[in-house]
């Protein structure tokens, strides 16, 4: 029915899932090609819901999801492909790493030895050999999320589902992650991670998906992303005295694309391409005669989500 | 994939297993389905000494059974004297018009107790000792009343709902639901998984409540029950303790699928079995403790030595025959287990809200 190129991607056609009032994820319309790719957006985007999704803990409320071809309400073929290591830090009581791994393998249909093999082998992977045998209640968290992983890899999936997997991880755990995240798309896997900060995951990343508020709002390769949000321009608004002079020596600069000016003549909206030059412009510009009162950027546009997830300190204010 | 599904299933048990079993939090669910093999323990060991103090005093002032049968009222108290010699206990009162004496004689068996007014016999009260169909009634009371309506039933509360829902609260429930196996082969395998556990437990109970119970009755009383209709009871309490694990399991399993909080349903089930008797015949068909009671092996007392309300409990079903009971019983289960699979195929992960 489905041909070879749709069988080997996630495809979310239209999808929606709503929590009664509160919108989880919008009209979602994705089809994902193997590789490593990355949802990124601040807490409460919909990274998770996605996952979710996908994955066949919830179900849309509206719209179809395949997984190669499969659907998430049919673990018992989804789940011989695909795996999910969620960002629930919780674990059966009372197990080893070892037997957590191993029980629920066991459901697979893989022989005791074949199963305590395969185990040892995933546990190996995330270098957890020594604690293998140890109660994960006494675990680290980065011990945790390792264990996690070995779980989501133990039976080999080709899709690999993994909730914030670089959360609570030291710099070289990171880094042995980060490998094995391109030993598997290098196979022609997918894997599939999330993330609220995107330079942790943009240069790893075949391609990225940006989420805000629900909906997606960019998505492919880090570079088509990033031009993408150049060509979204930043929006100022500025509320001053003499507006119209202002207005006329901002539009003067070439990075700005419109400038607006308000109905009451007490202020502008300005959209620039480069925040930071009209930043520093604009302390020039403001000089004589024009009295600024405040300068603000317009909060609802893609471009400040991205300033938001590339950000860190030097994001400008 | 009919064997894959068993094997599965067998696999699920064995997870569960060690959940049900072992867990700390179910300790209480011990504690209740010994409490009766105690108290027919505290029973028999009461029965025992009462028996070993009537031989004592018996050795004391023997007299046997027929001299103290012979009695007859009327008699005097010189003649009764004469008859069976003092008692190993008396009593007087004695007031300006008349004079009271009570005098105990026992043959090590039962106690006989004399009442005298004036020196004249007028009362004879035999307190015999727990006879095997007297205590057969009380067990079948308190495996009524008590073990059936409640322990188990609040044993299964405990165990079914939280095969699910205490999964939910530790968060772990997801394992399961992201392996490649059928929500409703899961919901089979902790259903049985949870079956296997509370059979166990509530089954060796009762026979240790059977057993704690004959305790006191001497080794040729217990063989001519057993040869007679002792070994059918054993069996048939062993199968109503079974059913029951069966039928109440199902509720409580679907009940901690369908409701946050346990407490809700269990106390409507509840009531419900509780006014079983009082709904008319169709509804009772749509319980637990309809099909239980018309599997119980005792019925109602012969005899008004009971008080009214453990009649009326002993009583309550018109019973249906013991095939068309387990016909029953086992329908309702797999109606429930089905409804419960239902809501397992649309479970969702959501445990921030639940
Ligand atoms: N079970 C739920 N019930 C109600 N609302 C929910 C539920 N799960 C998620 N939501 C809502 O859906 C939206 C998306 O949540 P989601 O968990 O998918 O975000 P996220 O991107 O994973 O966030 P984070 O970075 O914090 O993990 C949020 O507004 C959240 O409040
Ligand atoms: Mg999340």
């Amino acid at each position: 029915m489905s041909n070879g190129q749709v069988s080997d991607r996630i495809v979310l056609d239209n999808v929606s899932r709503f929590y009664g009032e509160v919108l989880g994820v919008n009209r979602v319309t994705l089809s994902v090609p193997p590789g490593i790719t990355s949802l990124v957006g601040p807490n409460g985007s919909g990274k998770t819901t996605l996952m979710n999704l996908i994955t066949g803990l919830v179900r849309p409320t509206r719209g179809s999801i395949q997984v190669l071809g499969i659907s998430p309400s049919d673990p018992e073929k989804l789940f011989r492909v695909c795996a999910y290591a969620t960002q629930f830090d919780s674990f059966p009581r009372g197990m080893t790493g070892f037997q957590f791994i191993y029980s629920y393998l066991r459901l697979s249909g893989m022989s005791h030895d074949d199963c305590q093999r395969t185990t040892a082998f995933a546990i190996g992977r995330v270098n957890l050999g020594d604690a293998a045998h140890r109660k994960i209640a006494g675990y680290s968290k980065g011990m945790r999320q390792r264990i996690k992983l070995a779980q989501a890899i133990a039976h080999d999936p080709r899709v690999l589902v993994l909730d914030e997997p670089l959360n609570g991880l030291d710099p070289l755990v990171r880094a042995e992650t980060i490998a094995l995240f391109r030993e598997f798309a290098a196979e022609g896997r997918h894997v599939i991670v999330s993330s609220h900060i995107l330079h942790e995951v943009d240069t790893i990343s075949d391609q990225v998906i940006l989420l805000s508020n629900g909906y997606v709002v960019a998505e492919g390769q880090i570079r088509g992303v990033r031009e993408e949000m150049s060509e979204h321009p930043m929006q100022v608004i500025i509320r001053c005295t003499r507006a119209s002079v202002l207005a006329s020596r901002v539009f003067e600069q070439d990075h700005v694309v419109e400038v607006r000016l308000h109905a009451d003549g007490g202020g502008l909206l300005v959209k620039t391409r480069d925040a930071d030059r009209f930043y520093r412009a604009l302390n020039h510009l403001a000089l004589d005669g024009v009295g600024i009162e405040s300068v603000a950027p317009a909060d609802d546009n893609v471009n400040s989500l991205y300033e938001y997830l590339i950000g860190g300190e030097e994001s400008t204010r | 994939m009919i064997s894959q599904w068993l094997s599965q299933i067998g696999l699920v048990i064995r997870l569960e297993m060690r959940k049900t079993f072992f867990s700390r939090r179910g300790l209480w669910v011990y504690l209740l389905a010994l409490a009766p093999v105690l108290i027919f323990l505290g029973h028999s060991l009461s029965e025992i000494s009462n028996r070993k103090e009537r031989q004592a005093m018996n050795a004391a002032h023997p007299v046997s059974t027929e001299t103290l049968r012979s009695i007859q009222r009327g008699a005097t108290l010189e003649e009764v004297v004469e008859k069976v010699g003092q008692p190993f206990a008396k009593m007087e009162f004695h007031r300006p018009r008349a004079s009271f004496d009570i005098y105990q004689y026992t043959d090590g068996e039962s106690v006989y107790v004399f009442g005298f007014q004036n020196d004249r016999l007028e009362n004879i009260d035999r307190r015999d000792r727990d006879t095997i169909p007297k205590d057969s009634l009380i067990f079948a009371s308190v495996f009524q009343f008590f073990y059936l309506r409640l322990a188990i039933f609040f044993g299964c509360v405990g165990v079914f709902t939280n095969l699910f829902r205490g999964e939910m609260l530790d968060k772990s429930l997801h394992f399961y639901l992201l392996t490649p196996i059928r929500r409703e082969i899961l919901t089979v395998g902790k259903f049985l998984a949870g079956l296997i556990a509370t059979v166990t437990i509530f089954c060796t109970s009762t026979f240790l409540q059977l057993a704690a119970l004959s305790l006191h009755f001497t080794g040729s009383e217990i063989s001519e029950y057993l040869a007679g209709p002792g070994w059918g009871h054993v069996a048939s309490y062993l199968g109503v303790t079974a059913a029951a694990c069966l039928g109440y399991g199902s509720i409580f399993l679907a009940a901690g699928l369908l409701f946050k909080n346990p407490i809700i349903p269990a106390a409507t089930v509840l009531v419900w079995e509780g006014m079983n008797m009082f709904l008319p015949a169709a509804l009772k068909k749509v319980s637990v403790i309809f099909y239980l009671q018309s599997l119980s092996p005792v019925v109602a007392p012969p005899d008004a030595t009971l008080p009214a309300f453990q009649r009326l409990l002993l009583t309550s079903a018109e019973p249906v025959s013991g095939a068309w009971a387990v016909l029953g019983l086992i329908t309702l289960t797999v109606v429930v287990l089905a409804v419960a699979a239902r809501k397992a195929r649309k479970l969702e992960i959501n445990y921030s809200t639940d």
